[in-house]
């Protein structure tokens, strides 16, 4: 068996020493630093990318939260704007209502005083009809004078069952 | 058999050029120059794979890549922190057994792992270094390894002795383990291969798809027992931070 043949045992293991201590030796200072730099270039890539994601989504969230509160603050706005406006509009159709109801009642009433006012002057007009055609009318007949105070007073004695 | 046929042939080691010095012996043979290749392979190809530093690796920086974190992984996951000082060397020791026996499957190609004293060499530097290291951890105390505790004390005169030569005859298994592999993988390739050329008519492509299917099984034993020379390494090399 050539393993056993002790010849070449010395030449082995020199060689072998040369070859695994330069090997060693290489990877050692040279291949694997290399390696690990590599590795640990892509490992701070990796976390300073996760940790730029993390950043980024946390302003995210810090803006939606802003804009959620945004929207609440409109609408919290606009109901009040809406709420005015409905009170600012009843307000005003209900004064303006109640100044329509004060001008109604005053050309109500100013009316009602005319009513009465032409119906006094009528019965006045009357009075005085009634006194003229009483003179006229007794004067043809019987050629009597009758003053007007005379004649009023009859009249007005009469006035009640004209009423 | 003649010797010239013997599948044993291709362990021996024939000097490419004669070199003594100091009297010995150092000629550079077919073995040495087997290593040289296994070392060129292993330093350029873990060289020129991560020349450009990329942070998205091509397939060929993957695979260096892929081989440092299984040694890191291996050695962290046996070892813990203290492994990483011994990153280097177990990473060295793999790549060094691995592309040794790979460069074996080559055909004519020689295997350096085949041969006992290569492997025993190994196995020593590991022996004695872990044992330097369990000395430097624990001075005096690394003796308490071979004191198993827990067990009844009339055991100890039989387990002391077990524990010891168990612990001496380490590099020895861990040696003789790859060796044999090797050995035993290489021998059977070339007794099947000398069937193909000696068998009648077209018979010899069943040895010869037999020598198929075992180059497979060849090339995934050089891939597990460079895997376990490393794993064993970081046993022992845990073993030297923790006693029992």
């Amino acid at each position: 068996m050539p393993q056993l043949n002790p010849e070449f045992f010395v030449s082995q293991l020199f060689w072998l020493a040369v070859f695994f201590t330069f090997l060693f030796v290489f990877l050692w200072r040279v291949s694997l630093p290399r390696i690990a730099t590599v590795l640990e270039k892509r490992q701070n890539k990796i976390d300073e990318n996760l940790s730029s994601a993390k950043e980024l989504q946390e302003q995210a969230m810090e803006i939606e939260k802003k804009i959620n509160d945004q929207i609440n603050k409109a609408k919290l706005e606009t109901d009040e704007k809406i709420k005015e406006t409905i009170n600012a509009l009843q307000e005003n159709v209900s004064s303006q209502l109640s100044s329509l109801d004060k001008d109604l009642e005053k050309k109500v009433s100013d009316a009602e005083k005319e009513i009465l006012k032409s119906k006094d002057d009528q019965m006045k007009n009357i009075n005085n009809e009634i006194v003229n055609i009483t003179k006229l009318t007794v004067g043809k007949i019987t050629d009597i004078e009758l003053s007007d105070n005379e004649l009023n007073k009859v009249i007005e004695t009469q006035k009640g069952s004209f009423n | 058999m003649a010797a010239k046929d013997s599948p044993l042939k291709q362990f021996e080691i024939d000097p490419i050029s004669n070199i003594e010095l100091g009297g010995y012996n150092i000629s550079f043979t077919n073995s040495s120059f087997a290593m040289l290749i296994t070392v060129l392979v292993i330093t350029l190809f873990l060289t020129l794979t991560v020349s450009t530093r990329s942070i998205i690796p091509s397939r060929m920086q993957l695979i260096s890549e892929l081989m440092y974190n299984f040694i890191a992984q291996l050695l962290s996951d046996t070892v813990g922190d203290n492994g990483k000082r011994y990153f280097p060397f177990v990473f060295s020791l793999f790549m060094f057994v691995l592309i040794g026996n790979m460069v074996g499957m080559i055909p004519y190609q020689f295997t350096f792992t085949s041969h006992i004293i290569v492997t025993f060499a190994l196995a020593a530097v590991v022996f004695i270094g872990v044992t330097i290291l369990g000395f430097i951890n624990h001075g005096i105390k690394f003796f308490t390894f071979f004191y198993i505790p827990g067990v009844p004390f009339y055991m100890h005169p039989l387990l002391i002795p077990i524990e010891v030569i168990s612990y001496l005859s380490r590099p020895i298994s861990l040696s003789v383990r790859l060796f044999a592999n090797m050995l035993a993988g290489h021998t059977l390739l070339k007794v099947f291969a000398g069937f193909v050329v000696s068998m009648p008519f077209f018979t010899g492509v069943f040895p010869l798809a037999f020598i198929v299917a075992l180059t497979g099984l060849e090339i995934l034993i050089a891939f597990l027992q460079a895997y376990v020379f490393a794993i064993l390494t970081c046993l022992y090399i845990n073993d030297a931070y923790h006693l029992h």
